[in-house]
């Protein structure tokens, strides 16, 4: 019988913590793919954030570090800087990324980092029992915002790939999400293409994905997809927000 | 030999690059040297003072007692003149400093290095001129190479050679 | 050996740092360290044979955080900061002890606490020796006195914190970090390959992964990971203790000082030998580990602690003496420094 597909060899046999339904598990295999197809295994280093994310060194058999919360591109830059032959992947969730690491990740670009930057939106804290996120929506339910997240006290969910796209230091930036077939495909385009930035010495390339999270939205993980494409996408519009590299092309 | 020093002035009258200067010189000369530098946290106008030890052997950067004191502006003789050794010599700079020490000190010498410097043709020798009035104190640094070292500090300046050469001069033969 | 020079120490130090294959350098500018980032971004502009690499980092979070991203690759790199710069450092301190990351971080100490001044101080023996992040880890720290040792141990930092996998802090003062002195340069030294420093991320090729984090799963676990850690701290306290010991033969008086303070307490020392008062020193160069065998089998001696702070390093010779009565301190603040003479009017009162 012939094999239409197989696990990525890159995967360890660890077991993933992600709980059933989350965007993590998906994103984490479209990575793998794409450590596969691009040879990338034996030349890259993985930096890993705080978050449910953090025990992501396991599930592949690649030379990882694990950052701490919200210093993932300050660890890639030092790695990077040392190193800049290595392929390095900085992935974080919006509490890392938005709110402990802003400062991090905003001069990670105001340097034109070579590195790749995967961002995982589920506007919530997943791993610490769903508190509000700066992603967090306008009236969304967290554990710290009881009776929904409001303007007066927290301000406005904040729009990462944008900000990123007004960056001059950023080659790419692109929002995408998981929710179908259709959409992951989309997704592994986009990682693709910003795994690609890096291998060819580009600047910083940013990848948002927003990504479900049943738990902490304490929704059925059908029902989470479709709050993704029905709610939070009209939040965070999918697309591309800018290229430099096809100017170039 | 053990010599304690300490020059303070105000920001731009040029103490620090001459204990930096005498330093040179005295490296050359043989000895151990040791430069403190004291800086105000304003960048300009602010206070800067150094300790200079001069010596045969280790000894503490901070000195005890100044056996040569340089005072170049009021308030640092308002805030230093306590470290004085009273055996020591102190210079004051006459033509910043009106107020009168209180320290007891045998050997107090009033210069009026400004208006010794605009003599010589060049205001901003003032600290120059105190460098030859300083070697007169201290023969264990040979002259000629105190003076070598403050031409090598105008190297990438070389017009104001000359007019800095009198300046030391005009100082050495108070 | 290289060539003598009259140098100020934050500068003779970042050479010394260049010529142990230290190219990487990460840090952002505090007074009174801000020589060393440009001393580095000069060498980068001026001297492109070096390789070196400077980074001005958006906060000292950052750049420690650079340096552990850097280190962990098995090149050498470091950061130099001032104390309000190290409290911002603490959690990666804390995190590269953990993840045995060999990093070196210099620390030039001005007064505190909160903002405070420019001039030397020693208020931060304790983040520095106990360890201002959370957790049990323990940072080697090394105390130079001169601008010479300063240079040797600044190439020893890297040997060192290679072999325990181990942050090494530099523990300065302004006064060091700011003076000029006389010193013989060390000669330049070959980095090891990156491939042979032990965990480094230098990609899997034909060979397991290597993982540079800490524990990550229950209770039972990050005992063991503590437990490990804390082998890894009893091998650096058994092996790394350094000290230098002074006219100890008929001492009655002991004095202990680190650091610029060191250097004015030698002086003192020897006008009170001129006056035949029996004065010796104890001046620890590694304060963890402490020094504790220097101080075993002094019944009776009085022990005369110097400082540039309230009470720190103190604490540590009373619990290395055999009777802390023993112990007098005497601490100046805010950035002022005894004169020899003002030592020696401490040292009378024990007479």
């Amino acid at each position: 019988m012939k094999a239409i597909y197989e696990k990525p060899q890159v995967f360890t046999d660890a077991i993933t913590t992600y709980c059933g339904g989350c965007g993590h598990g998906i994103v984490g295999k479209l990575i793998a793919e794409l450590i596969d197809e691009l040879d990338l295994r034996e030349n890259g280093i993985l930096v890993w954030p705080i978050g449910c994310s953090c025990l992501s060194d396991r599930y592949y058999d690649m030379d990882a570090f694990m950052a701490l919360h919200g210093r993932a591109p300050a660890a890639a830059t030092g790695i990077k800087r040392a190193d800049p032959s290595k392929f390095v992947l900085c992935y974080q969730g919006d509490g890392d990324l938005v709110s402990e690491g802003m400062a991090e990740i905003m001069h990670a670009a105001i340097r034109s980092e070579k590195f790749t930057v995967i961002f995982i939106n589920n506007a919530i804290y997943g791993m610490t029992g769903g508190q509000m996120a700066p992603t967090t929506l306008e009236g969304q339910y967290a554990t710290t915002a009881p009776k929904g997240r409001k303007e007066i006290n927290s301000g406005f969910p904040v729009h990462m790939a944008e900000i990123m796209g007004m960056m001059p230091g950023v080659c790419y930036s692109e929002r995408v999400t998981v929710t179908n077939p259709g959409n992951v495909a989309k997704c592994k385009r986009a990682l693709k293409k910003g795994f690609e930035n890096q291998i060819a010495g580009k600047g910083l390339s940013f990848i948002e994905i927003l990504s479900p999270c049943p738990t902490g939205w304490k929704m059925s993980p059908l029902k989470a997809m479709e709050w993704v494409d029905e709610v939070v996408a009209k939040e965070y519009p999918l697309g591309l927000i800018k290229d430099t590299t096809k100017e170039e092309n | 030999m053990k010599k304690e020093l300490l020059f303070s002035g105000i920001g731009g009258q040029g103490v620090i690059t001459l204990g930096e200067t005498l330093c040179d010189a005295a490296i050359k000369a043989g000895y151990n040297v040791t430069f403190v530098p004291f800086y105000g946290q304003e960048k300009r106008g602010g206070r800067t003072m150094c300790n200079i030890v001069i010596s045969d052997g280790v000894e503490s950067p901070i000195i005890s007692e100044a056996d040569i004191m340089l005072i170049f502006d009021e308030r640092s003789l308002h805030d230093y003149q306590d470290l004085m050794s009273p055996d020591g010599t102190l210079i004051i700079n006459s033509s910043m400093v009106q107020i009168e020490p209180t320290v007891e000190c045998k050997d107090i010498r009033k210069v009026p290095f400004n208006d010794l410097a605009v003599e010589v043709g060049n205001a901003k020798t003032a600290n120059v001129v105190a460098m030859g009035y300083i070697a007169k104190l201290l023969p264990e640094i040979p002259y000629e190479i105190i003076k070598e070292k403050v031409a090598d500090s105008f190297a990438a300046k070389p017009k104001l050679i000359p007019v800095n050469m009198e300046a030391i001069q005009k100082g050495y033969e108070l | 050996m290289g060539e003598k020079v009259f140098m100020q120490g934050n500068q003779a130090m970042a050479e010394s740092a260049i010529r142990a294959g230290c190219k990487l350098f990460f840090g952002y500018p505090i007074t009174p360290s801000s020589e060393v980032p440009e001393y580095y971004a000069n060498v980068m502009e001026t001297r492109p044979e070096e390789g070196v690499m400077f980074i001005q980092a958006e906060t000292e979070v950052a750049a420690f955080n650079m340096v552990a991203g850097a280190c962990a690759t098995g090149h050498r790199a470091m950061t130099a900061t001032a104390g309000p710069g190290f409290d911002l450092g603490q959690e990666a301190m804390s995190y590269m002890s953990a993840a045995d990351i060999p990093s070196v971080v210099v620390e030039v100490q001005r007064p505190g606490p909160g903002d405070g001044e420019i001039l030397a101080a020693q208020g931060d023996y304790f983040s520095a020796v106990k360890g201002g992040g959370h957790g049990d880890y323990c940072n080697l720290v090394l105390a130079p006195y001169s601008v010479q040792e300063m240079c040797e141990l600044m190439q020893e930092a890297f040997d060192l914190a290679q072999k325990y996998s181990n942050p090494v802090v530099l523990l300065t003062d302004a006064t060091l970090a700011k003076m000029r002195e006389s010193v013989e340069l060390p000669g330049y030294k070959e980095a090891p390959d990156p491939k042979t420093v032990r965990n480094a991320l230098t990609g899997c090729k034909g060979r397991e992964p290597h993982k540079v984090v800490t524990c990550g799963d229950g209770a039972v676990q990050w005992e063991e990971f503590n437990l490990r850690l804390q082998e890894k701290y009893a091998k650096i306290a058994a092996n790394e203790v350094r000290y230098q010991e002074y006219n100890m033969e008929d001492a009655d008086i002991i004095l202990v000082a680190y650091g610029s303070v060191a250097r004015v307490c030698e002086s003192a020392m020897k006008l009170a030998r001129e006056e035949g008062i029996k004065v010796g020193m104890i001046r620890p160069i590694s304060l963890w580990p402490f020094p504790n065998v220097a101080f075993e089998g002094k019944k009776g001696k009085k022990f005369l602690v110097v400082e540039l702070s309230a009470g720190q390093m103190v604490q540590d010779v009373k619990l290395a003496v055999d009777d802390k009565k023993d112990v007098t301190f005497f601490g100046k603040l805010g950035g002022t420094t005894p004169s020899p003479k003002v030592v020696l009017e401490q040292i009378k009162k024990l007479v």
